[in-house]
């Protein structure tokens, strides 16, 4: 057996100190680059979330602009057979005043985003008075949800009957209106 | 000495700890990309469910007796058609899932809609849908029911009531036959006045659709659809949500009518309504509909004889 005493002695020190450098030097290259992996990550998943959030906008958009079209129609606002035969796109103000006092039952009931209804009398030309259950029929605007304007609008063009009476009785009163339909994102 | 045995490879530190590194990296990654992808997918699904909804908008019936359309998917997709009493009037609940890689996505998000009442099986599968939609009155409009049936599903109606047989006859859809189908093979044989094989059995005189996983009751050709086409565990869940809507549409109408009779219009239909609140309000399966079938038609009768002051 051979036993061999070498003195490496600053040698060594020399070599343990490179190796050290080296170590160290790749540690943080490898750190360098995980974190641009994690930053570029990061970046993609925010222009993957943007586009996520205006796709929803842009279905809730969609959604308002089928509603409103089928809305005038559905059994909480149609006319049905009340003011003589079937009517479509025309709206009975007597249920609509109605279902304002009720309104919170129907709450997210048209879809999250929907974050308002109004019913508007356009012609003839009234003053825009907002109709409570007081002051109905002398009123112009049933504003369902009375949040005022709240996110985008889509319209249609609506009949709006009641039954009013005057010296000979009773008849049926139909005045051209808009539906309006309002969406808002942060509603979702 | 060891360095000194054949065949040793020489691994320094630093590439130890890069190797070790690098297959850390490397796995992190995959797994980043795995789950971007089963995110990507998770969001399709909803994308697609949320879709589905609102396409169906369109189906909202005007006085039309019934409206059809079909759905394609681009890929082969299922439906879970789910249905909760939660709220005030419960909530429609679909689950989208398609086929990517050949295999099913898997998402637990599921989409719901308040006014949507779908009735179908639990789970519709194809690319191509077929949906159509009736009114349900009782007496006035409550909603439109709809209907939906994988392309590949074919209904056959023997011995239908007249009226039923014009009316699939008016639809025009491969997926619903009228007459006699004895000879045609995998089609869903609904039977009316009984028969032999049928898988659903219609009865009109106790009104009742009659399957192999249970029975379950009708009033009007809309909810007779409807128990033919789902399961009567989503029959009895959607009635009942029908059952809660009715009830607010009613209270809607008896206001309506307290309104209007300020105005010397008079409906005479307050306690009827009152009472058809109450039954609506303990409703609790569709053998109950007979319950309310005296009171719904009295209200009927007294809003058509009222020629001046209808309240539908």
């Amino acid at each position: 057996m051979i036993i061999v005493y070498a003195n490496y002695g600053n040698n060594m020190r020399k070599i343990r100190t490179k190796a050290q450098m080296k170590i160290q030097q790749m540690a943080f290259m490898l750190m360098a680059v995980t974190l641009f992996f994690i930053l570029v990550g990061m970046f993609a998943l925010v222009w993957r979330f943007s586009g996520l959030k205006s796709s929803a906008v842009e279905l809730e958009e969609r959604n308002a602009m089928l509603l409103v079209t089928k809305l005038a129609n559905s059994p909480e606002f149609s006319c049905g057979n009340s003011f003589g035969g079937t009517k479509i796109n025309c709206i009975d103000a007597d249920k609509v005043i109605n279902l304002k006092v009720n309104i919170n039952d129907y709450i997210g009931f048209w879809g999250k985003g929907v974050s308002n209804i109004k019913v508007e009398t356009v012609y003839p030309i009234n003053e825009r008075i907002d109709c409570t259950l007081k002051n109905y029929p002398d009123c112009s605007v049933i504003d369902l949800f009375e949040k005022g304007i709240q996110g985008t609008a889509t319209w249609n063009f609506v009949s709006i009957c009641r039954k009013a009476t005057d010296e000979m009785g009773v008849y049926d009163r139909c005045d051209l209106g808009k539906l309006y339909v309002y969406t808002n994102e942060e509603q979702e | 000495m060891i360095n000194s045995k054949k065949g040793f490879i020489q691994i320094s530190f630093p590439w130890l700890f890069a190797i070790i590194a690098g297959i850390f990296i490397i796995f992190l990654a995959i797994y980043g990309v795995t789950k971007l992808i089963s995110t990507e997918q998770t969001v399709q699904d909803v994308k697609t469910s949320k879709e589905l909804g609102i396409l169906l908008n369109p189906l909202e019936t005007g006085f039309e007796e019934a409206k059809t359309t079909s759905l394609t998917f681009p890929v082969d997709t299922r439906i879970y058609n789910d249905c909760t009493l939660d709220g005030e009037f419960g909530r429609q609940i679909v689950k989208i899932s398609q086929k990517s890689f050949n295999q099913w996505t898997e998402t637990d998000i599921n989409i719901g809609f308040s006014n949507k009442y779908f009735f179908s099986k639990d789970i519709i599968e194809g690319k191509e849908m077929f949906v159509f939609s009736k009114p349900f009155r009782f007496p006035f409009k409550v909603t439109d029911l709809l209907y939906i049936l994988s392309s590949n599903e074919v209904y056959c109606f023997m011995n239908a009531p007249e009226d039923i047989e014009e009316e699939l006859k008016n639809i025009k859809s491969e997926n619903l036959l009228a007459g006699n189908c004895s000879n045609i093979q995998n089609v869903t044989k609904v039977c009316f006045t009984g028969g032999t094989n049928c898988d659903v059995n219609v009865d009109p005189i106790s009104q009742s659709v009659e399957k192999r996983q249970g029975t379950v009751y009708y009033e009007g050709d809309a909810l007779m659809y409807a128990g033919i086409f789902s399961e009567p565990e989503i029959y009895e869940c959607q009635v009942q949500r029908i059952m809660k809507r009715l009830k607010i549409l009613a209270e809607l109408y008896n206001n309506k009518a307290t309104l209007i009779a300020a105005s010397d219009c008079n409906t005479n239909l307050e306690a009827e309504l009152l009472q058809l609140i109450n039954l609506a309000d303990n409703f609790q399966n569709s053998l109950d509909l007979f319950k309310m079938t005296s009171t719904v038609q009295e209200i009927d009768r007294k809003n058509n004889d009222n020629s001046l002051c209808k309240l539908w």
